[in-house]
């Protein structure tokens, strides 16, 4: 082969280069590119895993059908690491580098918090999925935030309506992972439930670290305490672990175990197929059996035959995020405006797969809150989702406006806050 | 119930040493007689539970059979890792620092290893029917599963006690913690013992990872979790030394247990504490004379 003179090759490369970049720059103005953030490590990272795969399948649908406008959807991930500085610094090469259109994700609260800053800073639109921190819509809030998927206290205001009607629920026990997650979910529940009953007393309390993988001592420290309600607080595989050590104590036959932000996770129900108690009382932020809508079912399946197998609550928020945006740049005409962007999505109504029959999500102006509903269940045999072998059911619905703070309550967290 | 509860918790506490005790007590014997603190020990206890996951769940393997493969996988791989990366580093200058970085790595490469092969979700195996149950003992119950962990573990430590104490191989793994040099031109192989130490520690790792599989998470991650219980166990009883990491278990295990019976919300405070004190007043572990492993 003849060699090609040393100074063509240079400048072959060179315009090979400009070439490629100016291609870029043709396509990139006319796509939607979303930096989404997600842990791919660590405990989180089957979350983040699955809310990729989530964010892709309404990329998907939405490209399939031609974009929005006439642009199509581009999604750029990166690995949040869980880590709140790293990520911040992902969100900027997002921004400088990537010129992202939005960022999305995020699946630690910490992270999110941190990220909400450099959306600020940037002006440029974070829409949040997953991480549930009130902070973020409340104290920290700031107007290019918004959030898809529920928060703590949402869940834990359908969780007190839910404790109100169990008259024989008195004596309560909690234990939580020792931080911010684990503490507040508690804490906005027994506030809640403190108002509208009198006769509840607190047995216990006790706080292990997050992911401790040990609770046999506080198993029997439990049992003596002889409490009717076991409130939990743990996500993911801290639930599993514990439910897996309390089993042979029985403890699941001595009173009820209560899990009402995360406990209803798929995850938590695939880990321990065959067994899994009956009748232990969970909620999440997804069902993959409720509500039995099509839009529901079809999201199911089509993550089923995308990964081949069932997903955690995460891709659903993922999901969402991906068409949150789509649809406000429908309506918009614009992904570049943010100001007009925020004002679309701050009225923004959309259908989800979470939605049931005769409901449709909407974002809340004053906190850049999605409003939705909330269905606590309780363990039943249902073998239709494996490998789970018990899923939820006997569902107790809690009404969208039932379970948000007022808009009153958020202005004075806001005082308090910055006082 | 006083009584009962008592003893309730003196016994998980107990599961709790026992297993902290599998992990720490080869960690402390790596350190002992390789001279490497192994921060990847913790690894190899997440390989114990993966392969029991595998050898049980998947492949339909009986549950101790599963239990002793995953012991023998974790060791191999331990010994793999030493004869392959970490005898490149032996007596480098500046050798403490490699150590750190190489064992450190193999955290997140053994990490992503498990996640690539097994992927994220919480894996789980069932126990032997016959221990799924619990004993009663009038109002205590006691899951016999942990009874038979702190069996396991306290027949590992005789087995330890006897085969440093009375073997030819244990005589040459305390000649070789207490001088390397001497014990090579005394005719010890001492490059084929340290590979054995060092399978033997993991194999111990990964015995403490497959008997927990049933009660705790298998999930990419766990490893991180147990090598910080082992590392203030080892502090306490004093690196490098066996009967330390026995010592410092128990201590840690039952502290914590009673410490969570009665000041629950101060819990996990209190092995820091008892790590703090001993590392003020006895910096050197409890049981440590000067040299290791005996």
């Amino acid at each position: 082969m003849q060699e090609i003179p040393r100074g063509w090759k240079w400048s072959l490369a060179v315009v090979l280069v400009l070439a490629m970049g100016m291609a870029e720059a043709a396509t990139a103005a006319e796509k939607i590119v979303i930096g989404a953030l997600y842990p791919m490590t660590g405990r989180a990272g089957r979350y983040g895993i699955d809310s990729v795969s989530g964010a892709e399948i309404a990329a998907d649908e939405i490209n399939a059908k031609g974009g929005v406008n006439g642009r199509m959807i581009d999604l750029i991930f990166n690995d949040s690491k869980a880590n709140p500085a790293y990520s911040v610094k992902v969100a900027k090469r997002f921004i400088t580098d990537d010129k992202v259109n939005f960022l999305m994700g995020v699946v630690s609260s910490a992270v999110g918090l941190a990220v909400t800053e450099v959306s600020k800073e940037n002006k440029v639109i974070f829409v949040g999925t997953d991480h549930a921190s009130t902070k973020l819509t409340t104290e920290k809030f700031q107007p290019y935030y918004f959030r898809v998927s529920n928060n703590t206290y949402q869940s834990a205001a359908a969780a007190a309506l839910y404790a109100k009607d169990k008259k024989d629920w008195k004596k309560y026990y909690v234990l939580g992972p020792d931080y911010e997650y684990g503490h507040r979910t508690w804490e906005d529940f027994w506030m809640l439930l403190q108002r509208t009953r009198k006769d509840v007393q607190l047995a216990g309390q006790a706080w292990p670290k997050l992911f401790e993988p040990d609770y046999t001592p506080y198993i029997t420290a439990i049992l003596n305490a002889k409490p009717d309600v076991l409130v939990t607080t743990f996500w993911g595989g801290d639930t599993v672990a514990f439910i897996k050590q309390a089993l042979p104590y029985k403890l699941f036959d001595k009173m009820k175990f209560f899990n009402y932000d995360a406990g209803g996770n798929y995850e938590v129900l695939e880990a321990m197929p065959n067994t899994l108690p009956k009748g232990l009382v969970l909620s999440s932020r997804h069902h993959l059996n409720w509500p039995d809508t099509k839009e529901n079912r079809d999201f199911v399946n089509k993550y089923k035959a995308k990964t081949g197998r069932f997903p955690s609550y995460a891709a659903e928020g993922a999901y969402a995020g991906v068409y949150f945006i789509a649809e406000a740049v429908r309506q918009a005409g614009t992904a570049e405006d943010a100001d007009k962007l925020v004002s679309v999505m701050e009225k923004m109504k959309i259908k989800l797969p979470e939605d049931p029959e005769g409901f449709t999500s909407y974002m809340r102006p004053i906190d850049h809150q999605i409003v939705q509903v909330q269905a606590i269940g309780e363990t039943v045999p249902n073998n239709q989702y494996p490998p789970a072998t018990m899923m939820l059911g006997n569902f107790k619905v809690y009404k969208a406006e039932d379970i948000i703070p007022t808009e009153e309550e958020i202005v004075n967290t806001r005082k308090e806050a910055a006082k | 119930m006083g009584g009962n509860i008592f003893l309730a918790q003196l016994l998980s506490g107990l599961t709790s040493a026992m297993t902290l005790f599998l992990v720490a007590s080869g960690l402390t014997l790596i350190f002992g007689v390789v001279n490497v603190f192994n921060f990847a020990h913790g690894s190899f206890y997440l390989l114990g539970a993966y392969f029991a996951y595998q050898a049980v769940a998947v492949s339909g393997v009986g549950f101790w059979e599963g239990v002793i493969l995953a012991t023998l996988g974790a060791g191999v791989s331990g010994a793999v890792m030493e004869y392959v990366f970490l005898r490149r580093i032996y007596g480098r200058p500046g050798e403490a620092g490699f150590q750190i970085l190489l064992t450190y790595s193999f955290i997140l490469i053994l990490d992503d290893v498990v996640k690539m092969i097994w992927g994220t979700d919480y894996k789980s195996i069932s126990k032997p029917e016959a221990l799924a149950g619990p004993l009663y003992f009038g109002e205590m119950i006691v899951p016999k599963y942990d009874i038979v962990v702190i069996g396991v573990g306290l027949l590992v430590a005789v087995g330890m006690w006897w085969m440093i104490k009375r073997t030819k191989f244990g005589r040459n793994l305390r000649a070789i913690s207490s001088n390397r040099e001497m014990a090579a031109s005394l005719g010890v192989n001492v490059p084929l013992a340290l590979s054995l130490v060092f399978g033997l520690a993991t194999a111990l790792g990964g015995l403490s990872g497959a008997l927990s599989a049933p009660v705790r998470t298998v999930t990419p991650g766990a490893g991180i979790e147990v090598i910080i219980g082992s590392l203030i166990v080892v502090v306490i009883g004093g690196l490098g030394n066996f009967w330390g990491a026995l010592v410092g278990a128990l201590i840690i295990g039952e502290v914590t247990a009673f410490g969570i019976l009665y000041l629950p919300q101060w819990a996990i405070l209190f092995s820091y504490a008892v790590m703090a004190l001993v590392l003020i007043f006895r910096p050197e572990g409890l049981l440590t004379k000067r040299s290791a492993a005996r």
